[in-house]
């Protein structure tokens, strides 16, 4: 999530309150601070607020939330006059642009850094990492209008910013730090997304670098705005929380026809809400009045329809409210989270245990009282442990993770056992005898199996043993049993057996292969045991599907 | 007080004696040496005996030693023997004693040698060192004057003496039972009823015992076993479902965005493999690009069937709640599930790939979110965390949403999960009217807390010596939540 760094003496400028206010009621308008220093504090707010990123757009909240200005923001824009056109070939590239004017800007410092911020925050946040939506703030006063956003040849060159010489698009794909990190994004198109002016200076080759030419300082007094992306409703709201954050700081905002359309457009979405709807959802009481009143501190435009609704104008700027329930939550928000009352309702039902559960717990009680202590290791394992260490072939029903994040982590267990030995493995140091046991799901092409698997390390650990072990299990579990050969490679030939019941395999057990032993550096005979409970006939567990009532 | 037979005997032994060495008194016992001062040294911890320890010096010939006794004397003693009067030196080398006997002979001062002749001074009397080759005296100086010549060599022997102190002299006083000791209680003595009359020996109830290690479930375990207890008792019923899912039901039944980035492959473990869309598919994808119905404005765009179809990993157990909810959307609904989870984090102190999370939801006519806060701290409280607030958070698919805290001694507001009201977009395609409260727990966290670990990995990796130390189920305290230990 973004973490914005909030100037203590600027946001309380912007505000008009101090700072122990202000922190001890941040939280509460649905932030997380991260840190505190001496200048400034850290917040991170929620992914679907970027109109929350930068200071100026906090300071907008907090004054509302505080009481101190509330209700709907009026942001007058007025025509510029100036234009801008998409090139239709840019239809299958990057096809749309949402623009805007800001005059009579004052930078300073505090507010550039602020505005750097919050572009950046957008990009992650809205953009998706510039593929959905990508910004850029040019210097107005540098460029003639009307400009042009085209798909240009991929061998056109300018001055890319940070750099004094010319480079080719495909240039600065290779050659220039930003160029490198977003080459993704374009690289496969026959042509390049450019804005350019009338006298076709470049300002920007979106979604990757601005043109140094437009380049945004102190002094810096008009602004044009650019948002382009895949993503219309993403690239307008880009737009939109930039000119509300800009405002803030006293600018003024000019539309731009985009193709004969002004843009931006500001005004709010008008929602007409259900007073008792939204007292039921939060248990609390409500007038049509009060409800108002707790959204306009909200920053919302609200005024009662009747007494049951209230007719709510969501600022243009607030791209998460896209139901009711969205607007009831802010109501809840300003009501004070720490003033609802909790309460138990009513709600008569009977608990019921789901029986793989119930079959795990039962099986926990077998192997403890065999003398057993349980072990949880990882699910997450490799094929070179399931099955190359165990002597085992590849199975064709394992699922290998497509992007690892390391070797021993490629695939879902298909089995317990191995990891069992691995246990072992990092317990070698540790008093004999060793006696685990695991129970837990395996996973089996897509589904589960929950399975139990037991061993005991120690110098007399034996076939008998394993054997011994998986009779008093097989009969606990109250199956009807036969004992037979098994060839499986982990165990030693002639020290290894399988439990059938109903006409199938539900475990094998015996004495490990000395291979298996020295692959997992173990020196001393281990008994070992492991029972598919889920596939057994006498559990009536399924995976898959959750079994609704556990029976 | 507990006496062996042993140690009876050792102190009928000593009775009326000043201290014996052990050596003898084990002789008398018919015990050995080892035998009887481990006897002693008990009756010594009573207070009944007293054991001395006395380091003696005795000196035995050595090698060159024993020639010179079988010979009779010292070299020079020999040499001096082996002529009268005088005797020119020349004659006198071809003694065998010469090449030592000579040089001790002038030192001495028994002879003088003046132009190739020795000649006899003196009587030459008999010095200690000389009766020291016979009967070496350990305190004398003739065997310090040997032992520095190599004649003799000194060992030292360690010998104990133990002798009754008066406690152990009143104890006798009062009289013992002498009768032979009985160490293992048969079945013939018990049916017979001789053990009433049998001496049973006594143990030292204080020794440490051979330590052995009862067979236990993982501590972390009895956690999830009482997490468990608690949603039950309250009436919930428990979900299991499958790790392996299609993002259908992971994200896009969550209305969780395509292009979230939580879907993205750097959060998320994706397996080459699809699952077919299940059936009310089509009832979500409408709720994702155009808000289905319900006056929600949806996300817009095109929704990829292709996305959803590809399996994951399961990121969390929510999904179990709206599968299950899918099948049974009438009133009431309580339902549960602890399972395990997998996000694509690197291994560190506080991240794994997989870990449990616990999922809870009611749904009914008429709950409502004080409703959720309610069942909030008293899940929270019964897990002892009875101190709990509550922060507007952020849920894809919840709204209103909140981050519950709990207040943990010396770590302060900690959060331990999230919590909310289902959005209508999440239950409004499986016909469900009611509201849906939801939250999910960190599993692991809680566990980390009431444990008392810093590192999240040791709860899997299964230390053996860690479990054999962990106190058993029942006995973790609901109190127990604390800061780690530095």
């Amino acid at each position: 999530m973004p973490v914005i760094s909030l100037n203590y003496d600027y946001l309380e400028r912007l505000v008009g309150t101090d700072r122990e206010t202000l922190l001890s009621r941040l939280p509460m308008l649905g932030s997380d601070i991260e840190r505190l220093e001496k200048d400034h504090v850290d917040v991170e707010f929620f992914p679907v607020r970027p109109d929350l990123f930068s200071t100026e757009g906090v300071a907008h909240a907090m004054r509302g939330f505080l009481g101190i200005e509330t209700g709907l923001r009026d942001y007058p824009v007025r025509p510029s006059g100036m234009s801008f056109s998409v090139d239709p070939a840019l239809g299958s590239i990057r096809p749309f642009l949402g623009s805007a004017v800001i005059r009579n800007l004052h930078l300073d410092p505090d507010a550039i850094l602020s505005l750097m911020g919050l572009q950046e925050a957008l990009h992650w946040a809205v953009g998706r990492g510039r593929g959905k939506v990508a910004i850029g703030v040019h210097d107005l006063d540098r460029v003639t209008p009307p400009f042009r956003y085209l798909a240009a040849p991929r061998d056109r060159s300018f001055v890319p910013l940070d750099f004094d010489r010319p480079m080719t698009m495909e240039q600065i794909l290779t050659d220039h730090p930003k160029g490198v990190d977003y080459a993704h994004l374009v690289r496969d198109f026959p042509r390049f997304p450019l804005i350019v002016d009338s006298r076709d200076q470049v300002l920007s080759f979106p979604p990757i670098i601005n043109g140094e030419l437009t380049r945004v300082t102190e002094r810096t007094r008009n602004i044009l705005l650019d948002t382009t992306g895949t993503d219309l409703r993403a690239v307008m709201t880009a737009v939109k929380i930039l000119c509300a954050a800009l405002a803030e700081t006293g600018a003024t905002l000019e539309t731009i026809l985009i193709d004969g359309t002004p843009c931006p457009d500001l005004s709010p979405a008008v929602r007409v809400v259900q007073v008792k709807e939204c007292a039921e959802l939060l248990g609390i009481e409500l007038t049509a009045s009060g409800m108002a009143t707790l959204l306009q501190r909200m920053r919302f435009g609200a005024g009662t329809d009747g007494k049951d609704r209230v007719r709510v104008q969501v600022p243009c700027y607030r791209a998460d409210i896209l139901h009711d329930w969205d607007i009831f939550e802010d109501v809840a928000i300003a009501y004070g989270y720490d003033r609802f009352e909790p309460a138990l309702p009513p709600v008569f039902t009977i608990g019921h245990e789901h029986r793989v559960m119930k079959e795990s717990a039962a099986l926990r009680g077998i192997f403890t009282g065999l003398g057993y202590q349980e072990v949880m290791p990882f699910t997450l394992s490799s094929e070179a442990i399931l099955f190359d260490r165990m002597r085992r072939p590849r199975s064709e029903e394992v699922l290998p993770v497509l992007h690892p994040i390391s070797e021993d982590h490629t695939v879902v267990r298909t089995e317990i056992l191995p990891l069992l030995l691995e246990t072992l493995e990092v317990n070698r140091h540790r008093e004999l005898p060793q006696r685990i046991f695991a129970v837990g799901d395996v996973v089996k092409g897509c589904h589960n199996e929950r399975h139990a698997a037991a061993v005991s390390l120690h110098p007399a650990a034996d076939y008998s043993e394993a054997y011994a072990h998986s009779d008093a299990c097989a009969r606990e579990m109250g199956l009807s049993f036969t004992m037979e050969d098994s060839s499986d490679p982990a165990f030693l030939e002639g020290r290894r057996a399988r439990v059938v019941a109903g006409g199938r395999p539900v475990a094998t057990f015996g004495e490990i292969h000395p291979d298996v032993l020295t692959a997992f550096g173990l020196e001393h005979p281990v008994a070992a045991l492991e029972f598919v409970v889920t596939g057994a006939p006498g559990s009536r567990g399924r995976p898959g599907i959750p079994s609704p009532d556990g029976r | 007080m507990d006496l062996s037979l042993n140690e009876k005997r050792l102190l009928v032994a000593l009775k009326g004696r000043k201290a014996v060495s052990v050596a003898e008194i084990a002789k008398e016992l018919g015990a050995t040496e080892e035998a009887t001062l481990q006897y002693a040294h008990l009756c010594s911890g009573r207070g009944l005996a007293e054991v001395t320890r006395e380091v003696r010096t005795r000196y035995t010939l050595t090698a060159e030693g024993k020639t010179y006794a079988a010979a009779g004397g010292l070299p020079e003693r020999q040499l001096r023997d082996s002529f009268t009067g005088s005797i020119p030196v020349k004659d006198l080398q071809r003694h065998p004693m010469a090449r030592i006997g000579i040089g001790w002979m002038k030192k001495k001062g028994w002879v003088s040698l003046e132009g190739g002749t020795v000649e006899k001074t003196g009587n030459a009397p008999r010095g200690p060192d000389e009766e020291a080759l016979t009967a070496p005296d350990p305190s004398g100086e003739g065997a310090a004057m040997l032992a520095a010549r190599g004649v003799l060599e000194p060992q030292e022997t360690v010998m104990y003496r133990v002798g009754l102190t008066a406690a152990g002299k009143s104890l006798l006083e009062s009289g013992l039972d002498l009768r032979e000791e009985v160490g293992t209680l048969t079945r013939e003595m018990i049916v017979s009823g001789v053990w009433k009359d049998l001496p049973l020996r006594r143990y030292r109830v204080d020794t440490p015992p051979r330590r052995v290690y009862p067979g236990k479930v993982h501590p972390y375990q009895v956690l999830m076993e009482e997490m468990r207890m608690i949603l039950l008792e309250m009436g919930f019923t428990e979900l299991y479902g499958d790790i392996v899912q299609s993002a259908f039901w992971n994200f896009d039944a969550l209305f969780q965005p395509q292009d979230h980035p939580a879907r993205e492959m750097q959060d998320t473990f994706y397996l080459g493999h699809t699952e077919p869309l299940p059936p009310g598919a089509d009832r979500v994808r409408e709720m994702h690009e155009k808000g289905g119905g319900i006056d929600s404005t949806g996300w817009g765009g095109t929704w990829n069937n292709g996305k959803a179809e590809q399996c994951v990993l399961r990121t969390h157990t929510t999904l179990l709640s709206i599968q299950h909810l899918a099948l049974h959307p009438d009133p009431p609904v309580k339902a549960f599930a602890i399972g395990r989870v997998y996000r694509r984090e690197a291994i560190d102190p506080t991240h794994l790939p997989e870990f449990e999370q616990l999922e809870g939801i009611v749904m009914d006519r008429g709950v409502n979110f004080r409703h959720l806060l309610g069942y909030l701290r008293e899940f929270y409280t019964r897990m002892g965390f009875p101190e709990v607030r509550f922060r507007p958070g952020y849920f894809p698919y919840t709204e209103p949403s909140v981050e519950p805290e709990v207040y943990v001694e010396g770590l302060g507001w900690v959060e331990l999960g999230g919590a909310g009201i289902f959005r209508k977009e999440v239950t409004a395609p499986w016909g469900i009217e009611h509201p849906v409260l939801a939250w999910g727990l960190g599993v692991s966290r809680v566990a980390m807390l009431r444990l008392g670990l810093r590192d999240l990995r040791e709860l899997y990796r299964s230390d053996i010596g860690w479990i054999r130390d962990t106190p058993s189920a029942g006995f973790l305290a609901p109190d127990r939540a604390r800061k780690p230990q530095e």
